[in-house]
């Protein structure tokens, strides 16, 4: 069947697919724990009778029973060898169920094993083992493809790539969701550009959930499809009912969301696990009264990686392309790359991410490094740093190839220029992968100087690359900057440019801003203005850097000003939520100054650190004496903080945040009052905490320490992973009056009581206080210890034990 | 399907509501001003960052189920009435592992000396959270794999330490996912280091046959 073929299938009308096969075949005696596809064509006639009752309910479309039959799966069973000749077999069965009443499928899904860098399986082993899959069910007669049930993108694109590679045949590509994502983190709309682009010629979504779950995400999908979609839902949730799987849906309420999903926008309709025959019969009698909706596409480029799509287009808000991911210039980043310091990558593309930027310029261009293989790790790092879509800058042949085949999404490749060579070589890998690229309208001639003859450029190459079937959406025209310091009107010959694309050839836009002020000085305020004339004549993007505030202020700005930021809510939101840590002095001296009429009580109960510091220093110069500050607005302060906890107006960060803020402040008090002994504050008590020994989480432990220094307490804290004897010569040592231990696992409390003895036995003067998330109150008083659940009913557990003890309690 | 397989650098889906309510929060009463919260989700995203994850399964046969004790195919004991109720309709069982790595860890140890215990307590709160939804993880992504052979997993997982069964059990589990292989440290007390690693054991259900 070819391509074309295929497309004409679809021509109003909805195709109908098949259902469930795995619960069948265990029903008709499969047993469980053997290789199904070795067990299906050891017994062909009952698979090839279970298929022919699909052929009858109404499928158009039968998928061979080949799921599972890629070598990696197969070696599980220790069958491996035997690829070729299942998948062969297997097709066959299926070809002759089929008869001539409906196509055969070769079906390819996942691997059994995590790509890396999630798992072991390397991308290229994966395209090797669905290759030896595709021979055998070429060979077997198969009409078209089908690659289903994948949960990783990457790993859908390596068996396309393997069909792709291995004959003309179309392939429908569909993937399973949990609620609005792959396990993977794929969301719709990336997966269905993704493969679209690389050259599935159907998408949509099998298995998943019910078909309910399915009607949102075929809705998702619909508004930029190219291609069919495809929606085989599973019959809802299994469960096990006396010893037998039972599923959610009968094939009435099943078929119940036909009309619901054709409205959506599915083309093909099938079913998955739970389903059976009849199920298809009622869904094929529901969809023959319904044709396929035809939906208005939306007009916009399109890059994702395999989390997130960019949507680009002149109407939305302008697109910020981070450059900082390019070594020219970068001394620090070119000797990071020379020494495979990807962690320096990584920062980089989150800083930008951060700032604003939606694609990231991806370079490895390092005089002597091995370009292909740098450029194939960084694109890997950012890809597992951001969500964030990329542009593969690079005009090295292998090196664009190597990235763009792991690339699990859809790149931009940057750039393709009018030169013989780049045309010859770069386009057409570009089109393999199904990448967008930029256009740069530079020639064998070199720049040119005027608009007119770029754009004589820009139409010879869009040509050349329309009769290999890319559209003006698979293009970013660079409207290609050069500097006013060699030529004052460099910037309007880029102008003209920008404008004749916007209104003449409507085709999107990209600049490298920075050019335009090279060998100036104050470059930034060249850079903003003219950022803001190119948005003012329709540039979409720009490359630029995301971490320069007035850039992005600029942009910002920008948007608002031509309407492309509908009631400038964007703008709004920016300067709502930034505190940016490079610019916000100015902000801080602001805030100090407020902070100077606040009180210190409500600097802790703000949990206010650097304002309680300043508020505990104003105190003092203003007279006040130290004992008075602490007694009259820290300790209740502290208190009130501790009741609203109790209350759970606060959570645990807020106490803590209270408990912070009361530090700094008595940081500043606490010297004053070493200087005058009639003023010291009288401890409350001295406690020995630890965490006990063979317990190492002490975060617990070290919150308690805090609040109890904070609430008046001597506290000698002795870390964790600590022996009975050391906690006992402390308490000794110290005169202690309590010993607060705590313990995480059910094997360390024990040792509690241990310490218990050890007290008795050296006759200590002193209360035990134990708590943990394994201990309870039944455990502690077994060995006579107090309990408390969390830390600051500990504090307060502690007040109790001291004032018993001055009543003689 | 004995072998151990192993996963890294995933980025699991997990529930900030669950960070919020190990941190004590509540929807009702707890009130918090639009720069905590924001400041509570960047230490939560620096969380997510710093985390390097690891996680390991197996897929292992249930030779016998003879309440409390379970017998693995490779003869290992494991012992819990619960963990028998819950495999009782299960002829294989999912044995798996997560850890967080030892950077975080490193993090939180950090911001506790320099005094930033309100920062630590919310990178401990999600590290948890995170880890354990790589379980979570785990088990959809084999609950896939099995799905079209009309089996599914058990809607529950059991760690070692919960209820009666006993956290010693961290040993079998230890050896069953070559947990070393992983970063991860075992002590006396079956204490799992790096802090943020856990183990746990699902069913895998299929009809009687």
């Amino acid at each position: 069947m070819t391509k074309k073929e295929f497309r004409k299938l679809f021509q109003n009308r909805l195709i109908i697919l098949d259902g469930g096969m795995g619960t069948l075949l265990q029903k008709a005696g499969m047993p469980g724990g053997v290789c199904p596809e070795k067990w299906a064509a050891i017994n062909s006639e009952l698979l090839k009778d279970t298929q022919r009752k699909y052929v009858e309910a109404g499928s158009d479309i039968i998928y061979a029973f080949t799921f599972g039959a890629n070598p990696i799966k197969l070696s599980e069973y220790g069958i491996e060898d035997e690829t070729y000749a299942l998948n062969k077999t297997l097709a066959e069965i299926a070809r002759d169920a089929a008869g001539k009443d409906a196509l055969v499928a070769g079906d390819i899904s996942s691997c059994g094993n995590l790509l890396y860098p999630f798992g072991s399986v390397m991308f290229e082993e994966a395209v090797e083992g669905f290759k030896k899959q595709v021979k055998g069910l070429l060979d077997g007669g198969v009409d078209l493809f089908v690659i289903e049930t994948m949960m990783d993108l990457q790993e859908a694109r390596a068996a396309l790539i393997a069909i792709k590679e291995s004959c003309d045949l179309p392939v429908m590509v569909t993937m399973t969701f949990e609620g609005q994502r792959t396990l993977m983190g794929n969301d719709p709309l990336s997966v269905l550009v993704t493969l679209q682009s690389l050259g599935a010629d159907a998408v949509g979504c099998n298995c998943s959930g019910g078909p309910a779950e399915m009607v949102e995400i075929i809705r998702m999908m619909k508004p930029y499809a190219k291609v069919p979609l495809i929606a085989k839902p599973n019959a809802g949730k299994p469960r096990l009912e006396n010893g037998v799987t039972i599923y959610d849906m009968d094939d009435e309420s099943f078929a119940a969301y036909t009309e619901e999903l054709v409205e959506a926008g599915a083309n093909a309709l099938g079913g998955c696990c739970g389903t059976t025959p009849e199920y298809i019969r009622r869904v094929g009698e529901i969809a023959k009264s319904l044709r396929p909706v035809q939906a208005e596409r939306k007009p916009y480029s399109l890059a994702c990686s395999n989390r997130k799509t960019v949507e680009i287009h002149v109407t939305l808000p302008f697109t910020v392309i981070g450059e900082r991911l390019n070594p020219t210039g970068k001394k620090f980043l070119k000797e990071a790359l020379l020494k495979g310091d990807m962690d320096v990558v990584s920062d980089l593309a989150r800083e930008q991410v951060e700032a604003g930027a939606m694609l990231l310029d991806v370079n490895a261009g390092v005089p002597g490094i091995d370009e292909k293989e740098t450029l194939k790790v960084m694109v890997n790092e950012v890809c597992n740093s951001v969500s964030a879509p990329i542009l593969i800058d690079t005009s090295n042949p292998e090196a664009l190839e190597a990235a763009l085949r792991i690339y699990p999404g859809r790149a931009v490749v940057n750039s393709i220029s009018g030169e013989s060579e780049k045309i010859e070589k770069l386009l057409p890998i570009t089109k393999k992968y199904g990448a967008m690229f930029v256009l740069l309208p530079v020639d064998d001639n070199g720049v040119p100087e005027t608009a007119e003859k770029r754009i004589e450029i820009i139409k010879r190459v869009y040509s050349r690359a329309r009769e290999m079937g890319f559209s003006k959406e698979d293009i970013l025209v660079d409207g290609l900057v050069m500097t006013i310091a060699s030529n004052p009107s460099s910037a309007l010959e880029t102008m003209k440019v920008i404008s004749w694309c916007k209104k003449t050839f409507k085709i999107n836009t990209v600049i490298g801003l920075s050019n335009v002020s090279f060998g100036l000085p104050a470059r930034e305020g060249i850079n903003a203005a003219f950022l803001a004339m190119a948005v003012a004549n329709g540039l979409t993007s720009a490359i630029l850097n995301p971490n320069n505030q007035q850039m992005m202020q600029c942009v910002k700005a920008s948007d608002a000003l031509v309407s492309r930021d509908k009631s400038g809510l964007s703008y709004i939101d920016y300067y709502a939520e930034k505190s940016r840590p490079q610019d916000n002095t100015s902000e801080k001296a602001e805030k100090r100054q407020e902070t100077v009429l606040k009180s210190l009580y409500d600097a802790i109960i703000n949990g206010d650190g650097d304002a309680a510091e300043d508020m505990a220093r104003q105190a003092l110069i203003s007279g006040k004496m130290p004992k008075e500050i602490i007694d009259k607005e820290m300790i209740p302060a502290i208190q009130k903080v501790g009741e609203f906890y109790e209350q759970k107006q606060y959570f645990l960060p807020q106490l803590i945040r209270g408990a912070e803020a009361m530090e700094r402040a008595m940081a500043v008090i606490a010297p004053e009052l070493e200087r005058d002994k009639e003023e010291r504050i009288e401890s409350k008590g001295t406690i020995v905490i630890a965490t006990v020994k063979g317990d190492v989480h002490d975060i617990g432990k070290n919150i308690l320490a805090m609040l109890l220094r904070n609430y008046g307490f001597d506290v000698i804290d002795l870390g964790k992973d600590v022996e009975s004897k050391r906690i006992i010569d402390a308490a000794k040592a110290n005169n202690a009056d309590i010993i607060a231990l705590s313990a995480l696992m059910t094997t360390t409390m024990n040792q509690m009581p241990l310490v218990m003895a050890d007290m008795k036995r050296e006759n200590l003067n002193c209360h035990m206080m134990v708590g943990g998330a394994v201990v309870d109150r039944n455990f502690a008083e077994s060995f006579g210890a107090y309990y408390s659940n969390d830390a600051y009913k500990a504090v307060k557990l502690a007040d109790e034990i001291m004032k018993r003890n001055k009543n003689g309690g | 399907m004995n072998d151990v397989k192993v996963i890294r650098s995933i980025k699991p889906v997990y529930n900030k509501d669950l960070i919020m309510s190990r941190l004590g929060y509540d929807k009702y009463r707890t009130t918090l001003s639009a720069e905590t919260m924001r400041e509570i989700e960047r230490l939560i995203k620096k969380t997510e960052d710093i985390m390097d994850i690891t996680a390991a399964y197996r897929i292992t046969g249930i030779t016998q189920i003879n309440p409390p004790q379970i017998i693995l195919e490779d003869g290992t004991i494991l012992s819990g009435q619960m963990l028998s109720e819950l495999l009782k309709n299960s002829r294989q069982a999912l044995i798996m592992g997560a850890t967080g790595g030892a950077k975080v860890m490193e993090l939180i140890a950090r911001l506790q000396e320099e005094g930033k215990m309100s920062e630590a307590v919310v990178i401990d709160a999600a590290a948890s959270e995170i880890t354990d939804s790589v379980l979570d993880f785990v088990m959809a992504m084999v609950e896939q794999y099995f799905r079209p052979k009309g089996m599914f997993l058990t809607k529950m997982r059991f760690s070692p330490g919960y209820g009666d069964f006993d956290i010693q059990q961290q040993k079998e589990f230890y050896r069953l996912l070559n947990a070393q292989d992983l970063g991860i440290m075992i002590n006396e007390a079956c204490l799992l280091i790096p802090e943020k690693s856990v183990f746990a054991i699902a069913g895998i259900c299929h009809d009687q046959e």
